[in-house]
């Protein structure tokens, strides 16, 4: 009787930890910079033209639009990289 | 079990100590009833009252101490996750400042690019006369890839 109710004390007492759940903490998908969800705009056509300083200046502004696409890319890889790890501190 | 979240955690700990020590008292108190005639019919019932009571009240507060390390869990990652949230926020926010600096920049830059072409225009214009077909090429290589024309 006694050695049964030590076995059952031990079984009762063990049960609960036997299982691991994880811990519901609801967490929120961080934000995204509003500057980098704006799409990159398709580059700039000339006009048809004799003179090479209308295309030089399509050409700058193409140069341009490809600059601000190049820091949005290289930001969204940053902000991707900065988030992984706060996320990650977290257990 | 949910419903025990409502109930404050002091008087569920006093209630599971209560169930655990009066079935200890009772199985105690069991074995002095045999001194006690009128009683003594009633050992083993108390006895075996008292041992169930023991062995719930062990159980409840197994259960008691694992809701309660559970809370204390929650708690903690609670806490964590503000603290991440704080940090993704300020990250955010330094992001912002840092892409909308750089942007400024390289659209300055065009500006300044642009007025210098203007001021070589002419000169530009004057030594060099572009064929259509080189303008045709540009912005064909201009175009998106895969897009509808």
């Amino acid at each position: 009787m006694k050695k049964l109710l030590i076995a059952l004390t031990i079984l009762l007492l063990t049960g609960c930890a036997m299982f691991q759940k994880p811990v519901p903490v609801k967490r929120n998908f961080p934000s995204v910079p509003t500057e980098l969800v704006e799409s990159c705009p398709d580059l700039k056509k000339t006009e048809p033209t004799e003179k090479l300083s209308e295309v030089l200046k399509v050409v700058v502004d193409n140069y341009g639009q490809y600059h601000e696409c190049k820091i949005k890319v290289d930001t969204w890889v940053e902000w991707y990289n900065t988030q992984k790890n706060i996320f990650e501190s977290v257990k | 079990m949910w419903m025990l979240s409502f109930v404050p955690d002091a008087l569920l700990y006093a209630v599971v100590i209560g169930i655990m020590f009066s079935g200890i008292a009772l199985y105690v108190i069991s074995f002095f009833t045999r001194f006690i005639p009128p009683l003594i019919p009633y050992s083993g019932i108390a006895r075996i009252l008292g041992t169930i009571l023991t062995v719930v009240g062990i159980y409840f507060y197994g259960s008691y101490s694992t809701e309660m390390d559970w809370r204390a869990k929650v708690e903690e990652l609670e806490s964590k996750v503000a603290v991440a949230e704080q940090q993704s926020k300020d990250a955010n926010s330094k992001i912002q400042t840092v892409v909308k600096e750089k942007i400024k920049y390289v659209k300055e830059t065009r500006v300044v690019i642009q007025e210098h072409i203007k001021t070589v225009e002419a000169k530009i214009d004057s030594m060099c006369k572009v064929a259509p077909e080189a303008v045709d090429i540009l912005n064909e290589a201009a175009a998106t890839p895969g897009a509808k024309k």
